[in-house]
């Protein structure tokens, strides 16, 4: 067990022990109030007792009340004064409610000592879960490409192969590899983006630009597969992001549609950017490939989920990709959802930026922020 | 269960449950030599197809779940190396096993998977599958336990051909091909693949004592399992569909410490 960890525990059972004698301590409070009046009242009894005998022994009324100011004489007859009666009374009560009020207040006070540690510990134990879970996704991720890995250099040690053969072997390993390298380079990504240590400009960007900049980078890949992409954005349309960040996004979503056009052979992407009624700025990325139920829309943007294979072609997803889109657009203070009307039917990613003025964008609380660093073009599929 | 006053092979005697309105099952056909790949990295379907066209085996492949069982429907093969963790969560590897068997598909399942723990293995076996490969795995062993599974199934299928296909004993008759029995009071029977082949190797070898670890060896290959109690599971079955009091058995004999003895006369 860890010490932090210990420490909480142990400073739980503490406040739980206290908790248990403060109550204690209330009770018995209150007993010890109860007794004292009960003694008090045997006292006065013995008082009254006196009276009575005085006056059976001709002490007069007023001889008797000067001796034994508590006790009243009616008729020759000695009784405790209503007054004092009164006065035990409501200082048996004021001790209890002076006990009550100190009572609940310590046991408040210590709840709430309670409910923070045990609220701490459990987040530390979600914590937990959360990074054995993802630890247990990652290495699953990397089996994968180890395994194609480890196939090909097997199959050239086994088997006589042609140069040809050989070659495309040795394509596929090094494909393997930078897989793999993209796989880490998006997976510290993600972390950085959930840890927070990650600082975005906010600055006027020009949409039409940017996504021009991304299309060129993927024009080769896309005459390649036959996919055509276009971008029709609204002259001088600006938005308020990082612009390493939009790159990182745009790079995304493109590389989502590539790899969801491809197993189709061939198709299209539309890049359509225009400001909204409301003021808002809004591109959509909308493709011809191979779409996905209406009822995966959420799932997608959930960490190494992959919806469909690259089928027989070669497009590899590390389920990451559009994480990082949706996490880079919350920080960014915007949104972004995805639509298809099913299998085949193509899909459509909507990116939403809020109108208004330049802001600063960080997660709360975040500490020993970092720039966003500009990593290989992230790989996905929708 | 249904109680069936025809032969064995009448179409009215399925049990409840297992089975009840699927397909007929039956001895997978011989398509031996044809083996359909599910697996939905592109890279690492390549590398399995190729190797096993080395090896001279016909081979399809496909991406996912839905493929698959579209695939199966229409074709059959001889064994199908199916990837766990297939695109669409609902329609898994497991979910496709269990699937292919609720249809009364017997085709030999070699799951393929990232998640290599033994309780992931057990629940592969559970769902009807034939032996478990963790990712990454040696070409070499990959061949070897393909070779395995049809060996297995060829021999079931040659030791239940003619001859061997129908088993009396004791008021008991099994239809090896259609993994049906009738037990002595009449009750109808649907065998499992391992119940059939278990009853397989014990009835080839009457009188004869037959080891735990032979018997995991003939049904299941030799790692799959993490214990020989797996045997002793499946034969307490057998004595329940089979025995008059499985209590007494007369048919599967305990020889304590090493294995089994079937009888087919009895032996009180």
């Amino acid at each position: 067990m860890k010490a932090p960890r210990l420490f909480q525990l142990t400073a739980l059972a503490l406040v739980l022990v206290s908790a248990v004698e403060v109550g204690w301590w209330l009770l018995d409070q209150h007993r010890f109030a109860v007794d004292k009046v009960r003694e008090m009242h045997q006292l006065y009894a013995q008082q009254v007792v006196a009276a009575q005998a005085l006056l059976v022994a001709g002490a007069g009324a007023a001889r008797v009340h000067a001796l034994l100011p508590s006790v009243i004489v009616t008729n020759q007859h000695a009784a405790l004064s209503p007054d004092v009666d009164r006065q035990l009374i409501a200082e048996e009560q004021r001790h209890i409610a002076q006990y009550a009020w100190e009572g609940s207040f310590f046991i408040i006070a210590l709840a709430a000592c309670i409910a923070v540690i045990a609220r701490a510990l459990r987040a530390e134990a979600r914590v937990i879960q959360e990074q054995e879970s993802f630890l247990a996704l990652v290495s699953h991720q990397f089996k994968t490409p180890l395994a194609s890995l480890q196939l090909s250099l097997e199959t050239m040690a086994m088997r006589p192969l042609s140069p040809e053969h050989l070659r495309a072997l040795i394509d596929r390993m090094l494909a393997d590899l930078a897989r793999m390298e993209s796989m880490v380079t998006q997976i510290l990504e993600s972390m950085r983006l959930d840890r927070g240590r990650i600082d975005l400009r906010s600055e006027p960007v020009d949409l039409g630009g940017a996504v021009a900049r991304v299309i060129a980078g993927f024009e080769e890949r896309a005459a390649k597969d036959r996919i055509a992409v276009s971008a029709d954005i609204e002259r001088g349309l600006q938005v308020m992001a990082d612009p390493l960040a939009l790159d990182v996004i745009l790079r995304n979503l493109l590389e989502n549609a590539l790899a969801a056009v491809a197993p189709v052979g061939g198709g299209s992407i539309a890049f359509t950017g225009r400001r909204t009624a409301g003021g808002e700025v809004e591109l959509a990325v909308r493709d011809s490939g191979v779409g996905f139920r209406p009822g995966d829309a959420a799932r997608l943007f959930q960490r190494f989920t992959r919806l469909h294979s690259g089928g027989g072609g070669s497009r590899f997803g590390t389920g990451l990709g559009l994480y990082i889109v949706r996490r880079l657009m919350q920080l960014s203070g915007g949104r972004v959802g995805a639509q298809s009307d099913g299998a085949g039917q193509g899909a459509t990613f909507v990116l939403t930026w809020p109108a208004g003025e330049s802001r600063q964008a960080s997660l709360p609380g975040a500490t020993d922020v970092e720039p966003l660093a500009p990593g290989p073009a992230p790989r996905e599929h929708s | 269960m249904t109680k069936s006053s025809g032969t064995i092979l009448d179409g009215d005697s399925r049990p409840e449950g297992r089975g009840a309105g699927t397909e007929p099952r039956s001895v997978p056909a011989e398509h031996t030599r044809h083996i359909l790949v599910v697996e939905d990295d592109p890279h690492l379907a390549a590398g399995v197809v190729e190797n096993l066209r080395a090896e001279g085996y016909e081979v399809d492949f496909v991406g996912d779940g839905q493929r698959a069982l579209e695939w199966l429907r229409g074709k059959s093969c001889g064994l199908v190396l199916l990837d766990v963790m297939l695109p669409q969560p609902e329609l898994d590897g497991f979910t496709v096993c269990r699937t292919l068997r609720e249809r009364g598909d017997n085709t030999p399942v070699l799951f393929l998977t990232a998640r290599g723990d033994p309780a992931d293995r057990v629940r592969g076996l559970e769902a009807g599958g034939d032996d478990y490969l963790a990712k990454p795995f040696h070409l070499r062993e990959l061949l070897l336990r393909v070779r395995a599974i049809l060996r297995r199934w060829d021999w079931y299928r040659s030791a239940s051909a003619a001859d061997g296909a129908v088993l009396r004993f004791g008021g008991n008759e099994v239809d090896f091909r259609a993994f049906r029995a009738r037990s002595w009071n009449g009750m109808a029977q649907e065998l499992t693949e391992k119940e059939a082949m278990i009853l397989k190797v014990l009835a080839e070898r009457p009188g004869e004592i037959v080891s735990r670890e032979d018997l995991l060896e003939r049904v299941w290959g030799y790692d799959v399992f993490p214990s020989t109690r797996t045997v002793d599971n499946f034969i307490l079955r057998l004595r329940k569909r089979f025995e008059r009091d499985p209590a007494n058995p007369r048919h599967f004999l305990t020889v304590w410490g090493v294995g089994y003895r079937f009888m087919t006369e009895g032996e009180s």
